[in-house]
This record gives structure tokens, sequence and C-alpha cells, in this order.
């Protein structure tokens, strides 16, 4: 179990979207959730739909990897589709069936912001599919940079976001363990009554906290041994370095936003 | 005789709130690349002593000196680089996403220059052998594997001393005998001085001293031959001889004569299959 449900999704690779600088892909799809709302008929969602595709397809992540992703939020796409096509009352009537009316502005709301929606989570899973958390982590430490000078404790930040997701599959396997370990003793996870089950996931919370916090202690302590005094004086092995690819996206995202603003009606 | 690297004098140590001590009256030195050994049951202050070498815990009364200077403010930041720790649970002072990042961790907090870095974790993994695995997780090591890292995490600040606490006794004993020839390898070779903690007498035979704990206090040091000489003395204080000390003693007492001194299986092995050669 530990080894399939690794942290986030990311499927390894070397393509260009992989090889982009977090902080770039973070400052695109950020841009990118802005630039969305631009769009507003066929043609600007045409647009909108190819850059995104391309930025897919240049990511090389298999299309069943990328629906797999997309699967959970189809019921939601669909609904808001279903949604739109009842409930909005322009343009010319299309169908009608008893006392129902579909309208064309029905048809085409629907569509357009199911598609907007959908667009918007491929988007951010690319980032996710393509950004170890760690590179992510290191992304949002390098962006939130400037705000050290206004105290936001940002190193902190991220050494315990970089911590918790190193701790995720160690805590993982350990409530692996207590499962086992009270099933053996009779506690039944798997069904029962409500009270049964509240009481089956106290047992297993309890000694997890426990020995979470006896972690948390020790880590500390080996932490403190190893000269960790916070975030000053400190040099950073991880390094992102900035390339003209990454410009280069950047600017391609510039462009579509133009592109949206002049071809919006 | 040389000024020694380590010298604790007449340290006591009580922890917040409590009104017994965790240690008093503690005394012993260590010599620039001795092995020492201490040993001693659950609760005997071992830990304690660990933390109060690296400026963890301050003693209430009594001096510590490393490298020839009292611990204190001042140098504590300095021993911690020049005196490396490793702990008894490998998962729980792994601080890195992955083998490279850990080992990176304390060269960070000494700001340490990124090139310099990288080369230093390279040097640091060829070490502890673990030059393959620099882009690994801590889920998909061993326990052993963890605790290399560690040690690759310390030799990386081109350290001086190595304590190690019980760092081996969560391990099988692959794991275990995989950590101790790697210290064992460093305190040959770079004549890095190691203070092994440990309840296993077994693994205490091989340094070169060995300073008794009990409740608190040193009740014996000396010579691993000294040492085991107290026999039953030490499995009253809830510590388990040797395999081979037991053996050897039992065979003296049923009129062979063995030279009293083995503490390994092997050299009692040895002693064993010479003994009639040498009638
Ligand atoms: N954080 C603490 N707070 C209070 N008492 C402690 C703490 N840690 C250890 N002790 C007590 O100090 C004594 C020595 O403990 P320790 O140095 O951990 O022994 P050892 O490592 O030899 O097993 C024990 O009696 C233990 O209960
Ligand atoms: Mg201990």
């Amino acid at each position: 179990m530990t080894n399939n449900l690794i942290i986030g999704q990311y499927v390894p690779g070397h393509s260009l979207i992989h090889r982009l600088d977090p902080r770039a892909k973070l400052l695109i799809v950020f841009a990118y959730v802005l630039i969305v709302f631009l769009a507003n008929n066929v043609v600007t969602y045409t647009v909108l739909s190819l850059f995104t595709f391309v930025f897919a397809a240049l990511s090389r992540i298999p299309l069943s990897f990328i629906m797999r992703g997309l699967k959970p939020i189809l019921w939601v796409v669909l609904f808001t589709m279903l949604l739109h096509l009842f409930m909005t009352k322009e343009g010319d009537v299309v169908y009608r069936l008893g006392t129902f009316s579909i309208y064309e502005g029905g048809i085409r709301q629907g569509i357009f912001i199911s598609l907007r929606f959908l667009l918007l989570v491929l988007m951010t899973t690319m980032l996710t599919l393509t950004t170890t958390p760690i590179e992510v982590t290191d992304g949002v430490e390098s962006l939130l940079g400037p705000l050290k000078k206004m105290r936001v404790p940002v190193h902190e930040l991220a050494l315990m976001m970089a911590i918790s997701l190193r701790f995720i599959p160690t805590l993982m396997e350990e409530t692996e363990k207590i499962m086992k370990a009270q099933a053996a003793r009779g506690v039944d996870f798997s069904g029962g009554r409500f009270s049964e089950r509240v009481k089956a996931i106290v047992s297993l919370l309890v000694p997890l906290f426990i020995s979470s916090f006896k972690r948390a202690d020790e880590l500390a302590t080996a932490m403190e041994a190893r000269g960790y005094r916070g975030g000053e004086g400190r040099t950073k092995f991880r390094q992102l370095v900035w390339k003209p690819l990454d410009t280069s996206f950047l600017v391609a995202t510039a462009l579509l936003a133009a592109l949206l603003f002049l071809l919006r009606s | 005789m040389a000024e020694p690297i380590l010298s604790i004098e007449g340290v006591y140590f009580r922890y917040p709130n409590q009104s017994e001590y965790a240690v008093q009256n503690v005394s012993f030195q260590a010599e620039r690349g001795e092995w020492l050994a201490i040993v001693g049951h659950n609760g005997s202050g071992k830990s304690t002593i660990a933390r109060l070498l690296i400026g963890l815990l301050r003693p209430e009364r009594g001096v510590i000196r490393l490298f020839g200077r009292p611990l204190d403010e001042t140098t504590v930041w300095d021993v911690r680089r020049r005196v490396g720790m490793v702990f008894q649970n490998p998962d729980n002072q792994f601080v890195g996403t992955t083998v490279e990042d850990d080992i990176a961790f304390a060269l960070e907090n000494n700001g340490i220059p990124r090139d310099e870095m990288v080369e230093r974790i390279h040097e640091a993994v060829r070490q502890v052998h673990m030059e393959s695995f620099l882009e690994h997780e801590p889920h998909r090591l061993s326990g052993g594997q963890k605790q290399r890292v560690a040690i690759a995490g310390i030799l990386a600040l081109r350290p001086d001393m190595i304590i190690l606490d019980e760092a081996t006794s969560m391990l099988d004993p692959r794991g275990r005998e995989e950590v101790l020839d790697t210290v064992r390898r460093l305190n040959r070779q770079r004549r890095i001085t190691v203070v092994s903690i440990t309840h296993d007498l077994e693994e205490a035979a091989r340094a070169d001293r060995i300073v008794v704990m009990n409740k608190g206090e040193v009740m014996a040091e000396g010579t691993p031959e000294h040492v085991f000489r107290l026999g039953g003395k030490l499995e009253r204080i809830g510590l388990d001889l040797p395999f081979a000390v037991k053996m050897g003693s039992r065979l003296r007492e049923k009129g062979i004569p063995l030279r009293v001194g083995y503490f390994t299986t092997e050299e009692l092995v040895e002693e064993l299959w010479t003994l009639y050669s040498k009638k």
C-alpha cells in the first residue's frame, strides 16, 4: 500500500514539463487559474483548450494516468453541465420535453462551464503529476522568499512541509501495523455499527498520536544534535535553476492571456 | 599522557521536576582514536550522558571538556559539528526526503557552500558504502542502511568523534554488523574517537575501554578484560555477559587451563583449538 500511494501522484519522467522549474510551473498554473476566466466564446475556448492539450501532451504522461486523475470529478462536470442545460433560459428553444425546455444558451453555457472546470483540473493535475512534492515545497519557499522580510516564517513553513512529506510513508506503515495489532485483539475496522466504528478508529488514533509525539520529540533532538538552529546562516542543498525554457513557458502563458483578451467577446 | 579529547568530571544532572539524579558524580575520559563503550541497564543514565556530551542538556554540577575546552554556549555549536551522534531509532533521525538530502542537512545547518556540499556528500556515502542509494527515500531503506546514512551525515562534517546511543539495538543481526563494521573501520582508519553506548556486552567486548553505569553512577571502568572479571556483579545489575566469557569461566571452573581474556566467540575458539598444540 505504501508504494503505490506515494505522496501525491507524481509520475517520474524527463519531459519538458518535468524539467520545468517548479517555480515556473507554480506561476503558470496560478496564472492559468485566472486566465481561464477570460474565455467566453467558442474561439477563446478553442484557443484555451489547444494550449492546455499541448501542455499535457508535452508532459508525455500516458492518457490513462491523466484520466485516472480526472475520473473523480467527471460527475461534478456532468452535474454542472446538466444544471446549466436546464437552468439557463437564453436564446432559442432547441428542444422541448413536457414542461422542460432546453435553450441554445443553456447548451452553450453547459459546455463552456464544464469545459472550464475540466481544463482547470487538468492543468492543476499536470502540476502534481510532473512535480515531486518536495520540488513544490522548494518552489513555494523560493516564491514566498520576499515575505521573509515581513517576518513570515517561510523557511520554517517549508521545513514543516518537507518533514511531513518525509513522514507520510512512515506513518502509513505505522498505521497499518497498529491496525493489524488491534485487529488481532478483536477490533473490527471493516464494519459494525457507527459507535463500534468510532471505537475502532479511536483505538487506532490514540497509539498513532502517542507515537507521533515521541517521533517528533526524537526528531527535534536529532535535528538539534546535527546543528540545526533555525534558518539563519543556513545554506541550501536543493537548488532551483531557472532556465531559458522556464522563461519561454512563462512568455507562452502571457501570450495566451493576451490572445484570449483580444478574442473574447 | 596526551590530553584527553573528552573528559567529564563530577557531573550531576536531574531532569526538570525530578528529585532523583539521572546522572550523579560521573567522571571518565576518552583519548583520541579510542573506542569507549558505556554499558548499563535501562535507565542507568547512558542516554542522559550522551545528551550532556553534546550540550543538549546542561549539567547541574561538574565540568565537561571536549577538545581541551569546557562545553558552554560559546563552544556548543563547534562541538556539535565535531561530534556526531547516532540515535536508537533509525526513522526518527532521518530528516531529509532522500539520502542525499538527509546527509546535506547538517552541512546546510553549518552554512557549507553548495559546491562543497556535493563533494562532501559523495565522499561520505562512499565511506559507508551507500553510493547507489543517493536518491532513495528513507522508506526504501533497511534499518541498517538508515543508520549508515546517519553516519554518513556525520562524516560529511569531518568529525573527530562519533557517539552511538544504542544505534544498533533496533537492527537485525545483519544490520548491526553493517553498522558496527562501518564504525570500526572509521575508528581504525581515520582515528575517529567512538563512544558507543549499549547494553550489549558482546558489542562492548570489542571496545578499548568500558565504563559500566549503574543507577546513574559509574560502577566500574577499565579494559574489557578488567571489567569482565566482575562477572556475577555485572549480571546482578542486569547485564548479560558475552557467551564466550561465560563459557570460558565455566571451562576454567572445570579445571581446563584457559588463559583469561576471551570475549568474542572467535577468540574463545582460537584459544580452545590452540590449547592442545601448546601443551
Ligand atoms: N525526559 C525525561 N524526563 C524525566 N526523566 C527522564 C527523562 N529521560 C530520562 N529520564 C530518566 O532518567 C533516568 C536515566 O535515563 P536514560 O539516560 O534514558 O537511561 P538509559 O539511556 O541508560 O536507558 C531514568 O530513570 C529515566 O526515567
Ligand atoms: Mg537510552
